[in-house]
């Protein structure tokens, strides 16, 4: 018998954010549907290795800035963005490379899930052979290593051949994370990824994403304050396209600076 | 409101609920069966159809109806040339036109879907899916066939493909687009290039859509006379070569059925017979390619 | 509270539970107003009443505690709200302790009356210092339901007084006791009363520090007072 207690760790104070180095800085960024003029002057660090969190009523541009990191806009003409997203000192907007390099290295999950009409094992292997030339055994190594951050090895070990549809909604979910994540990007985009599914799975999401942040840096969308307050470092509160308040979790939902952001968070408006 | 008054209120509503409920049973009950007396009109004569199909056309089959060539009247013989006609036109307009659809079709829904170039070729590929098959026969004639002065199994295939090309055209850009959005910005969003998003991902979801399309182009082309009359023409004799005029099952079964002579007619039968079990095994096979898979 | 929230059952359920807590600050005011009643008066029935009225504080406390339980797991309440809930919690237990404090003094006053030697003591004092008490109970209430902040401050500063006066009640008491040794155990009692009346003003002050909290969101406990007015700022 143990004479001595051990002590719990205590939670890591909450550090600031100019303490932060900061991964994506957005600075001056506007962006327009045709007309619309839908995100304007967004000034915005996200800090690496961290988990960051956009909030805010429908309709605020929260998708819409998280689309801007990986220029999923161009597959849409009448979308345009301008300004400065700076990631390792180059503006994603105007760089020269092939946006395949860049998604290389920002990654997407999308709100509803969706695997390839592949088996569970060409799902992974899909985006690494788009960049790199593994020899079968490393090949499947990265795919049982993808799974596993997923928290879906242990689900799906025996049925790797099977198709990607047959699984249920929280693993086919899963399932679009390790896929994201067997290309080794360095950010992560999670847009409501939890939205389809029933709340065990988005538990075992949520516990993943607190996991994922200490090699990724995550950012999240999510429309439920809840999910922001128990998985984010970091939370930006938005509305009608402008960036309202951008701070420390704890302190967001404990004392917010500004009036709107209480007010949106305490539910006395949409 | 008093008790005795609210459960007079509930009664009154009881009573014209069910009356509403009596009439509408009734109007259900005439529908229900003037439908099924529709379905049974038409199942009647689809049956009657296949009936005499059979009898007809399985009475004149025997091994030599695929064996020997046509013959002349009254005497004894088969169709082989005019299957093998068939199966040789088909297969080539099949192969030709398939590939030149697929690619048009992607094209429509995966590139440019809103430019003019695209609205120009959906309307002109509309046009040609509506525009009767002795047109395009002609058509065919008029280029092909008098500028080489000779009828041929070729043009005949050239002819079968003009058809083959607008209905793949169609059914490919259609399944294309009923890929979600969601499926194609997963694959970019992996930093995917475009033609392989198309190749890999998009046309896998539409495979089983897109085969069928295939597939009912083939079984429409089987059966069109039309186009082959002037342009493949017909042939007594067996021939393998394109260059030359070729038996078709479609022609063959027109000028026999048309004839006095007996033999011809069952032979026609028979003919008439084979392409409506080739027709219905193709559509079959579509419909099994595209059952939902659990 | 100022802004009314899209759910206007949360709204009832913040004001009811507001309301009670009033309630409850409303009881205990009176039972220190009973209290010291019964001992300038010298009458053990009014300090009885004060003994009864205490089983009526429990439950008040324990009541509204369940339904700021009830209220925190289904609305999982942030920001100002959660600093509210909070805030109730803890002023319910200051609130509770000072019913405490009025049952000590009606008891140490029936223990005095009957040993009859209540009108010879120094107890106009200890009036006084129970009106600052309870005067500033009532404020610090006051402050509450409006939650101002300035009115917190000088709540604040108020209680030192409350302090001082104890310091110079208790060597008014030595003074005394060394003059006539048989009156010291009856002087005890009224020590007794003298803490307990010292502690409602502490009460009080916590009250205070609660308002602070809810509208600033600064935990201005154990600090000083310079610390105290600018966190107000």
């Amino acid at each position: 018998m143990q004479a001595t207690m051990s002590r719990p760790a205590a939670s890591p104070a909450p550090r600031s954010l100019a303490q932060e180095t900061a991964k994506i800085s957005v600075k001056d960024l506007n962006f327009y549907y045709g007309k619309f003029h839908a995100l304007k002057d967004i000034n915005l660090e996200i800090p690496e290795k961290k988990v960051t969190a956009f909030i805010g009523p429908s309709g605020c541009g929260k998708s819409t800035l998280l689309r801007t990191f990986n220029r999923m806009f161009e597959l849409y003409p009448e979308q345009r963005a301008e300004g400065q997203i700076m990631l390792d000192g180059e503006n994603l907007l105007t760089s020269k490379k092939d946006v395949a390099l860049i998604r290389a290295k920002v990654g997407m999950v999308f709100q509803k899930p969706t695997p390839f009409p592949m088996s569970i094992y060409d799902n992974i292997t899909f985006g690494v052979k788009l960049f790199e030339n593994l020899n079968a055994t490393d090949m499947e190594e990265r795919v049982e290593w993808a799974l596993r951050k997923a928290a879906l090895w242990n689900e799906v070990k025996d049925k790797l051949n099977q198709s990607g549809s047959g699984l249920s909604g929280g693993q086919q979910q899963r399932l679009c994370i390790a896929r994201g994540i067997a290309i080794k990007p360095e950010v992560l985009l999670l847009d409501e990824p939890c939205s389809a599914l029933d709340p065990i799975s988005t538990s075992k999401i949520e516990e993943l994403i607190t996991e994922l942040k200490t090699d990724y840096t995550v950012v999240i969308v999510t429309h439920n304050m809840q999910q922001a307050a128990r998985c984010s470092d970091y939370t930006a509160y938005m509305y009608l396209g402008d960036l309202m308040e951008f701070g420390a979790t704890e302190e967001l939902f404990f004392k917010p600076k500004r009036k709107e952001t209480e007010d949106y968070i305490t539910g006395r408006f949409g | 409101m008093t008790t005795s008054e609210m459960l007079l209120q509930n009664a009154a509503l009881e009573e014209t609920r069910n009356a509403k409920y009596a009439a509408r049973k009734r109007v259900n009950q005439i529908a229900l069966v003037l439908s099924l007396a529709a379905m049974a009109f038409g199942v009647f004569w689809l049956i009657w159809i296949l009936w005499e199909t059979i009898r007809l056309g399985v009475g004149g089959l025997a091994l030599s109806t695929f064996t020997e060539m046509t013959p002349p009247p009254n005497e004894e013989g088969g169709i082989a040339n005019a299957i093998y006609g068939s199966f040789l036109m088909v297969l080539l307009a099949t192969f030709v036109g398939t590939p030149i659809g697929i690619m048009a079709g992607i094209y429509l829904a995966e590139y440019d879907s809103k430019g003019w170039l695209a609205s120009v070729t959906r309307f002109v590929n509309d046009i040609l899916l509506s525009a009767p098959s002795i047109v395009i026969g002609l058509f065919v004639y008029a280029v092909v066939v008098s500028r080489f002065k000779s009828f041929s199994g070729l043009a005949g295939a050239l002819a079968l493909a003009l058809i083959v090309i607008p209905v793949v055209i169609r059914t490919t850009e259609n399944m294309l687009q009923l890929v979600p959005a969601g499926l194609r910005e997963a694959a970019y969003a992996l930093g995917t290039p475009k033609w392989k998003v198309i190749m890999r991902i998009t046309l896998k979801a539409a495979r089983s859509g897109v085969v069928t399309g295939i597939l009912l182009a083939v079984a429409r082309i089987a059966g069109e006379t039309a186009p082959l009359l002037f342009t493949a023409l017909n042939n007594q004799f067996w021939t393998s070569s394109l260059g030359e005029p070729m038996a078709s099952l479609p022609v063959t079964i027109f000028k026999f059925a048309m004839s006095p002579y007996e033999n011809w007619q069952k032979l026609a039968w028979a003919g008439v017979f084979l392409i409506t079990v080739a027709v219905l095994g193709l559509n079959i096979l579509a419909r099994v390619l595209t059952r939902e898979k659990h | 509270m100022p802004d009314k929230h899209l759910s206007t059952q949360f709204d009832s359920e913040l004001n009811a539970v507001s309301t009670r807590v009033m309630e409850l600050g409303g009881l205990v005011e009176s039972q220190i107003r009973q209290a010291i009643y019964a001992l300038s008066q010298f009458s053990v029935e009014v300090a009885q009443q004060v003994v009864e009225v205490e089983v009526r504080v429990n439950a008040m406390e324990i009541d509204i505690d369940r339904e700021l339980s009830s209220i925190i797991a289904r609305r999982q309440p942030t920001a100002r709200d959660l600093r509210l809930l909070i805030a109730i919690s803890k002023t319910t237990a200051n609130l509770e302790r000072v019913g405490d404090e009025a049952n000590k003094i009606a008891r140490m006053a029936m223990s005095i009356i009957n040993s009859g030697s209540a009108r010879s003591l120094p107890t106009l004092d200890l009036r006084v210092a129970a009106d600052l008490a309870s005067g500033l109970l009532r404020k610090a209430l006051d402050a509450f339901a409006r939650l101002d902040t300035a009115a917190a401050v000088n709540i604040l500063k108020e209680d030192d007084l409350i302090d001082q006066e104890f310091d110079g009640f208790v060597r008014k008491l030595i003074t005394y006791m060394m003059e006539d040794p048989r009156t010291i155990s009856s002087s005890l009692d009224l020590l007794f009363i003298a803490k307990a009346i010292e502690r409602i003003g502490d009460h009080a002050k916590n009250v205070a520090e609660c308002i602070i909290y809810i509208v600033k969101g600064a935990d201005v406990r154990h600090t000083t007072m310079a610390e105290v007015e600018s966190a107000v700022q």
